[in-house]
């Protein structure tokens, strides 16, 4: 579904990812995996059309995608749930809601996908008209989920989802990530949580000082030393 | 929801009703001029509410769209002979094509790359409004010769100005609810409160800066053709002035930028603040500055968010004492 060859990518003189290369599979669940700083959120940004590749490509159901505008990707159906939510604080949740429901295809489904954001998540039905910077940060990660979900993906990509919230609401959030993948929609997973995250993903890639340092199967990659190394050096 | 004979909608009807009838009874020249001026810098703010208010895209050159406005429909009059109000077509196009122009690079950047570039442009075009004498007559100005009739848009008395100055400001309120009211401006909002966060929504968001900044450099035009019919003079260093295009901004900022009537209520606590300060001290050059700063201190460190929306928020406090479990609602971004 989505193939990222040899990506290079700068922030001004510094070489944020050096020669990423990606393959997710229709389906699955992908877990990025890495330290801080190892090119995680710039891989999925670039993937959104944020940040700009300089060199490399990025496939998306066989086309390249890596030079359109953001809003053009989300048209073809990737969609970010960016870090630290980015929710608009001031508006209902309902309001966020229709907000990710931008897209031309987004909005040919908008009943639909509410009725099913709603089913997933049915606090958020509750408290539709309460202002979505009042809500606890649980509540808001789920918020920002279903934002992204109101857009209608075939690809949902979740920038730390698990960042800052107790262990018991984080566990919440993976059980309705594989109901999500359970949709028909693939998911890629970037997170500093990596056992829970390995434990629903299909496979996952691990990235060291923005270079690809492992990759492969869920259960092969969680027994490799190479993810120790990954997090904690040598 | 909200029904047509609700407390506010009456409130508004009664006061549209008062400023229809106000001439009637004000027959004061200097109140008159006084009024005339809240409701075209009402006017202006409001142009500029919508590009900073609501967008989020923070012009301190302003004075650009208005003083091409009021250079484009003057020129054309007095070179040529063309009604002001054909004027205003022009001065339309031209302020809405060097507001694509200036928006177009610098929309595609992040950060205050807009603001300084509005800044930046106000001083360009003020050069050119100074120097290009054959067009311009240069830092001289242009006086509009004086002759009376609704096709030159000039009158002896105030009150065709009043109308006149009333029915833009209603039309420039009329506009800004529809956007608030519509999808354009959620889109628009959410681009104010999070750049990043509305594209990965797939919001286009340079092609909605790009239709604020259109609608709001058109109305500011708008504003600068009444102008010049009003005062009858206009000079580059009146026109194209950065102090001025702060005190538009000021407006909107005082009264509540991003609501419908922030800039009314910031122009009527403002211009009449001015203009008894320049009268009552016009020995005392800048003194009006002076107040101006010292009321901007007080609003920015009580009410951050303007004095409209700081009277809405306790007015919704009294009435609505069991609130669901709000915690500070709307006050703080606890969200990110």
């Amino acid at each position: 579904m989505l193939k990222c060859e040899s990506m290079n990518l700068f922030y001004g003189e510094v070489q944020a990812l050096w020669d990423v290369n990606l393959e997710v599979k229709e389906g699955e669940i992908v877990a990025l995996l890495g330290a801080n700083a190892a090119g995680k959120s710039t891989t999925i940004n670039a993937i959104s059309g944020l940040e700009k590749l300089s060199s490399g490509k990025i496939l998306f159901e066989g086309t390249e995608i890596q030079k359109k505008d953001p809003h053009e990707i989300v048209e073809m159906g990737i969609v970010q749930v960016p870090e630290g939510r980015k929710l608009f604080s001031y508006m209902t949740i309902e309001e966020n809601l229709e907000l990710g429901a931008y897209s031309k295809r987004a909005r040919a489904n908008f009943k639909q996908n509410l009725e099913t954001v709603f089913e997933l998540f049915p606090i958020l039905k509750e408290r539709r008209k309460q202002l979505a910077g009042s809500m606890s940060g649980g509540q808001q990660q789920m918020c920002a989920v279903a934002r992204g979900l109101m857009g209608n993906p075939k690809f949902l990509m979740i920038d730390e989802l698990s960042l800052g919230l107790a262990p018991l609401v984080v566990k919440q959030l993976f059980e309705v990530l594989t109901q999500i993948s359970k949709r028909g929609i693939t998911i890629l997973l970037v997170e500093q949580n990596v056992k829970q995250s390995l434990a629903i993903a299909n496979s996952a890639f691990v990235l060291k000082n923005g270079r690809l340092a492992l990759s492969g199967k869920a259960s092969e990659v969680a027994n490799d030393p190479t993810l120790h190394q990954a997090y904690l050096g040598k | 929801m909200r029904g047509l004979l609700s407390k506010k909608s009456i409130f508004l009807f009664i006061l549209l009703i008062a400023a229809f009838a106000l001439p009637n009874f004000l027959k004061n020249k200097f109140y008159m001029n006084i009024v005339i001026m809240v409701i075209f810098y009402a006017a202006l703010s409001g142009s500029w509410n919508i590009l900073a208010g609501y967008a989020g895209q923070l012009s301190l050159g302003h004075s650009i769209f208005f003083g091409l406005g009021a250079y484009t429909s003057t020129l054309l009059l007095v070179k040529m002979g063309v009604s002001p109000w054909l004027g205003i077509i022009a001065a339309l196009i031209m302020s809405m094509a060097v507001g694509a122009l200036i928006g177009y690079p610098a929309f595609r950047l992040k950060g205050p790359f807009f603001t300084l570039a509005t800044l930046a442009f106000s001083e360009v075009i003020r050069y050119i409004a100074s120097f290009w004498k054959e067009l311009t007559n240069g830092a001289m100005g242009i006086n509009i010769p004086f002759k009376p009739g609704l096709a030159t848009m000039m009158f002896r008395t105030k009150e065709p100005y009043y109308f006149i100055a009333l029915g833009m400001l209603l039309l420039i309120i009329l506009i800004t609810f529809f956007i608030d009211r519509s999808k354009m401006g959620s889109y628009f909002i959410a681009i104010r409160e999070n750049e990043d966060a509305a594209e990965v929504l797939g919001i286009p968001i340079t092609r909605y800066k790009m239709y604020s900044m259109l609608i709001s450099s058109g109305l500011a035009a708008l504003t600068g053709v009444f102008y010049a019919q009003y005062i009858l003079f206009i000079e580059p260093e009146a026109v194209f002035n950065i102090n001025f295009s702060s005190q538009i901004a000021l407006m909107s900022i005082i009264g509540g930028m991003g609501t419908i009537f922030g800039p009314i209520v910031g122009a009527v606590l403002l211009v009449p603040l001015n203009e008894i300060m320049r009268s009552a001290f016009s020995s005392l050059n800048g003194l009006n500055f002076f107040i101006y700063g010292i009321v901007l201190i007080i609003v920015v460190s009580w009410m951050p968010n303007g004095i409209l929306p700081t009277i809405t928020n306790q007015v919704k406090k009294r009435g609505l004492k069991v609130s669901t479990d709000r915690k500070g609602a709307g006050k703080i971004d606890t969200a990110n």
